[in-house]
């Protein structure tokens, strides 16, 4: 048992160094950081909200109520094809949530009402009998929708919430409907709140050109139809010319319309008509390219959905000539000349834009809103101090805490023996931050609760094998032997003890959430680690101390 | 250099398990005891489970009035108030109760758009039967604004919820759990308008109806889960009565541990629920040590009567045992003395944990075995052979 091989003593020796080398950055003050190559400083173990500081929110997306909303776009596309197809009706009806129950008035007509719901969407669930068909969307295709409402939620919340881009916030998928959102070091969450409700509101207008015939930038009157719009250009201008007004703008509360600004600032507005042509809830899809002639110019290329298309449509054709307002959180982003009807359901802007502005607007376009209402249903913010204060304290009760069992196991095993285990209590705690540096996992105040417990336990297999060697020492064994034999048989009892606080550990990890994902995490990696720097480590340890000294006696 | 100290070296041999009646006469009380207390007394639920708000908050003049915060947050209409003292004195723990979302959340919301918006608005309840709220905007809004004034209240309404075109009332579609949900900002927020002026908000939690349930219900399954798991491992690496004496030992642990916090009305948290499943963990460590000891001796004394047995088993083990507790306790001794306010209830759970722990090997778990029977011949012949030529390597496989 004691007689290891050289290989085995290097591999053990080769591991003890890596873990110190992977916990090493979190050690250093910055300061030697400073010059140690970046990808090997930044390894560090992340620091909890509870330490760092910060906010959390769990959200809830509403997804019964995307679902109806959908199958009421789908009733009315089934109405219509009804009645394209001639099949006679009763009621198409939404329950909630639910399905689409379509009454037709002949049974009669029911395999052809099933061919007309097909072809609105081959994928669809149908089934009722006589008069009724029940039209439900495939479990497939509904787990593929909370999906991409999920999804897209995400990522319209990550362009909120890290408009500057120096948050660092962590917008994770809990579950099916659940989005995880942390934001660190922030304390405010009012202004976190009113990122999330911000929005990106896009409107088509009409520009009314017989006001904006009138040549004034400001009109004295405009009819009940119409409303003045700020253009870009004239805020930006607006900006550079009166800082002041464009600052007051922003700070103004109640927010100011859209009119109020261009009646009280006057920066360049258009007329337009308040009649939306399509709103940005039609927009599926939007892209930055470049225009085929004339030089290539960067444009916005946009695709509507089946209703949107067909608004556009209708409107693009009846007002040629015109100018079509595209307003964007209630500035007109461009105004430009409808040349022909666009019935494709696509269309492009095209405008003096940068390659950056295209592809910034093409990003507020496609990120409008929120594909579905989010509502908190946990909330936590932790202040920096707040952090501070539990930093503190946990690295003075882990300090004290390994300090304690350290005194504990010199006094009880003396120099060597006592020494061997503290050194292994110590190269645990380096694996286990070595661990969670190379898992990426988030040290919190629990998580360091479980650190100072693993010193507690971590020294029990120690404290098992040394009691043993006792007994075995007071059989009147000699050294060598009674140290092989405590090894061997203390081990059973090690590895039983360790898997049944290991299974503690592991459901934690599988149940907790936050905090007590931390602990768990700590603990977990501990009890593991444990078993290498306990037993193997220290068995490596004393077979060389044994070789060294050749103890006639040991004092144990 | 100096000399190991036997720290728990008797030389005197116990016999644990002559008291092993009195032992089953306090251990059931403790329990009893222990689950009366849970439905008299009850237990100090934390927000985590029973859903509500707490809030952290510092005077920023030196010392926190707790009478004075009491009647304040006493009189928002946000339900029960409880407020303690959190760590220092000038520190303190307010604690509301979780909210239904009922009218008079619908009337906080008023007064938080009112300070926040101007005294113009008004916040009323929607159509009966739906969680949907009312509001009105002294001037006509577009979307923006209104998004904007909602906002500054410290509330979140999202566009799919706010009003499309420009005008002063606005129906915001809920159902009654949204609003349930939605109305613990509104009481934060109420809470920290009435206080914001002379506290400093430290740190706000709050936790909504709907995960508050499903933290208690996953919480008991994996309390259930983890003793039933260990349970199992036991039983595969030991004799069944040892499981079921391993199963009883944890019970007692958990539920006296339970009992504790039903006594001292810790705050029953996540946090301690972490430490009752460690608990469960560390104690059935404890018994599994003695239990592997047993059973070598069982192979090794095959004669000796199962009470000597036992007696012999527990002082061989003991110094370990005692040695093990030690250093467990004075870790977690200092988690309680310097571990700051938040892992109080956590440290002080585990230190009991120790105690007991240590107890309930001795005195539940091997007591166990006696009343459930176990005789030396029945070890299972895998058992049995393991120990011949001390090939216990094979045992762990």
């Amino acid at each position: 048992m004691l007689n290891l091989p050289r290989w085995q003593t290097i591999v053990i020796a080769a591991i003890t160094l890596l873990s110190a080398l992977f916990a090493l950055p979190n050690l250093l003050p910055g300061s030697v950081l400073q010059h140690l190559p970046q990808w090997y400083a930044t390894s560090r173990i992340n620091l909890g909200l509870d330490l760092r500081g910060g906010a959390h929110f769990l959200l809830e997306a509403d997804l019964r109520s995307v679902l109806t909303e959908r199958l009421t776009n789908l009733s009315d596309a089934v109405r219509a094809e009804l009645r394209k197809q001639q099949v006679p009706f009763r009621d198409v009806t939404v329950e909630a949530g639910k399905n689409l129950v379509v009454t037709l008035r002949d049974e009669a007509n029911r395999s052809k009402a099933l061919e007309a719901i097909r072809t609105v969407d081959p994928a669809l669930a149908l089934s009722g009998s006589g008069d009724t068909i029940r039209v439900a969307y495939s479990e497939q295709e509904l787990a593929k929708r909370k999906k991409e409402v999920i999804d897209q939620s995400i990522e319209i919340l990550r362009r909120r919430v890290d408009e500057t881009g120096t948050l660092e916030p962590t917008i994770t998928r809990q579950g099916d409907e659940r989005i995880l959102l942390q934001v660190p070091g922030i304390k405010d969450t009012s202004d976190l709140k009113r990122k999330i409700n911000q929005t990106a509101k896009l409107t088509f207008h009409l520009v009314n050109e017989d006001v904006a015939a009138t040549g004034q930038n400001i009109p004295q009157t405009v009819p009940p139809t119409t409303f003045l719009v700020p253009t870009r250009e004239g805020m930006q201008e607006l900006r550079r010319t009166n800082p002041k007004a464009w600052e007051d703008i922003q700070a103004a509360n109640p927010r100011l319309s859209p009119e109020q600004i261009c009646r009280r600032y006057q920066p360049q507005c258009l007329p337009v008509l308040k009649r939306v042509v399509v709103g940005g809830e039609d927009l599926d899809d939007s892209k930055a390219t470049f225009e085929q002639q004339q030089g290539g110019r960067p444009i916005i290329s946009f695709t509507f959905n089946s209703a949107g298309g067909r608004a556009f449509c209708a409107a693009t054709r009846a007002n040629i000539g015109k100018r079509l307002a595209i307003q964007l959180d209630g500035e007109i982003i461009s105004a430009p000349v409808v040349q022909s009807a666009i019935c494709g359901g696509s269309g492009i802007i095209t405008g003096s834009f940068t390659t950056q502005q295209t592809q910034e607007q093409s990003l507020l376009l496609r990120s409008g809103a929120l594909p579905a209402t989010l509502t908190i249903i946990q909330e936590s913010t932790v202040g920096a101090d707040l952090g501070a204060d539990a930093i503190q304290a946990g690295t003075v009760a882990a300090l004290v805490g390994t300090a304690l069992v350290a005194i504990f196991m010199f006094v009880a095993y003396g120099p060597v023996f006592g020494g061997f285990a503290n050194l292994a209590m110590l190269v645990n705690l380096l694996m286990v931050f070595a661990g969670m540096s190379i898992l990426g996992a988030s040290l919190t105040l629990p998580g360091i609760a479980g650190l100072v417990l693993t010193a507690g336990l971590a020294v029990d297999a120690n404290v098992l094998i040394y009691e043993r060697v006792r007994e075995e020492k007071a059989l009147g064994r000699s050294p060598f032997s009674a140290l092989a034999t405590g090894y061997e048989k203390a081990m059973s009892a090690i590895i039983d003890a360790n898997l049944t606080t290991l299974i503690a550990g592991v459901l934690l990890f599988g149940f907790g959430s936050g905090p007590i994902r931390g602990f768990a995490t700590t603990l977990t990696l501990g009890i593991i680690t444990s078993m290498f720097s306990s037993t193997i480590f220290t068995r490596m340890l004393l077979a060389v101390w044994v070789r060294w000294r050749r103890p006639a006696e040991l004092v144990i | 250099m100096w000399k190991p100290v036997r720290l728990f070296n008797f030389k005197k041999k116990f016999d644990f398990l002559a008291q092993r009646r009195a032992a089953l006469i306090i251990s059931t009380l403790i329990n009893v005891v222990s689950i009366v207390g849970v439905f008299t007394l009850g237990l100090n639920f934390g927000i985590d489970f029973k859903g509500g708000i707490a809030i952290q908050a510092k005077a920023k003049d030196g010392t926190a009035e707790l009478d004075q915060l009491r009647t304040i947050v006493g009189n928002l209409g946000v339900g029960e108030v409880s407020l303690q003292e959190f760590g220092d004195p000038s520190t303190v723990l307010i604690r509301v109760q979780r909210q239904e979302g009922d009218n008079q959340c619908v009337a906080g919301a008023q007064r938080v758009m009112q300070k926040a918006a101007g005294q113009g608005w008004q916040v009323k309840p929607g159509a009966a039967g739906t969680g949907d709220v009312d509001f009105t905007s002294p001037t006509a809004l577009d979307a923006a604004a209104w998004r904007d004034a909602v906002s500054r209240a410290g509330l979140t309404l999202q566009e799919r919820q706010l009003p499309r075109g420009s005008t002063n009332t606005a129906r915001i579609d809920m159902s009654v759990e949204q609003r349930a949900e939605w109305c613990q900002q509104v009481a934060i927020k109420l809470v920290e308008d009435a206080i914001g002026s002379n506290y400093e908000l430290r740190g706000t939690e709050s936790v909504g109806p709907k995960i508050g349930d499903e933290l208690m219900r996953s919480g008991i399954w994996a309390v259930i889960a983890t003793m039933v798991a260990i349970a199992i491992y036991v039983w595969v690496r030991f004799e069944w009565q040892f499981a079921v004496g391993a199963l009883i030992a944890m019970l007692h642990d958990v539920i006296s541990t339970i009992g504790i916090f039903v006594l001292f009305q810790l705050d029953f948290s996540l946090t301690a629920l972490a430490a009752v499943l460690t608990i469960a963990g560390y104690s059935i460590n404890d018994t599994v040590v003695i239990f592997d000891r047993v059973r070598e001796n069982m192979r090794r004394y095959k004669k000796m009567p199962l009470i000597d047995l036992l007696n012999h088993s527990v002082n061989e083990t003991l110094s370990r045992t005692l040695m093990t507790s030690a250093t467990v306790f004075v870790a977690v001794a200092a988690l309680v003395l310097f571990g700051g306010p938040v892992l109080q209830s956590f440290s002080v759970a585990m230190l009991w944990g120790v105690i007991v722990g240590a107890y309930s090997s001795v005195w539940v778990a091997c007591a166990g075995l006696v009343y459930l029977g176990l005789r030396a011949d029945q070890l299972r012949p895998a058992d049995d052979k393991a120990d011949k030529g001390g090939d216990t390597e094979k045992a762990e496989a």
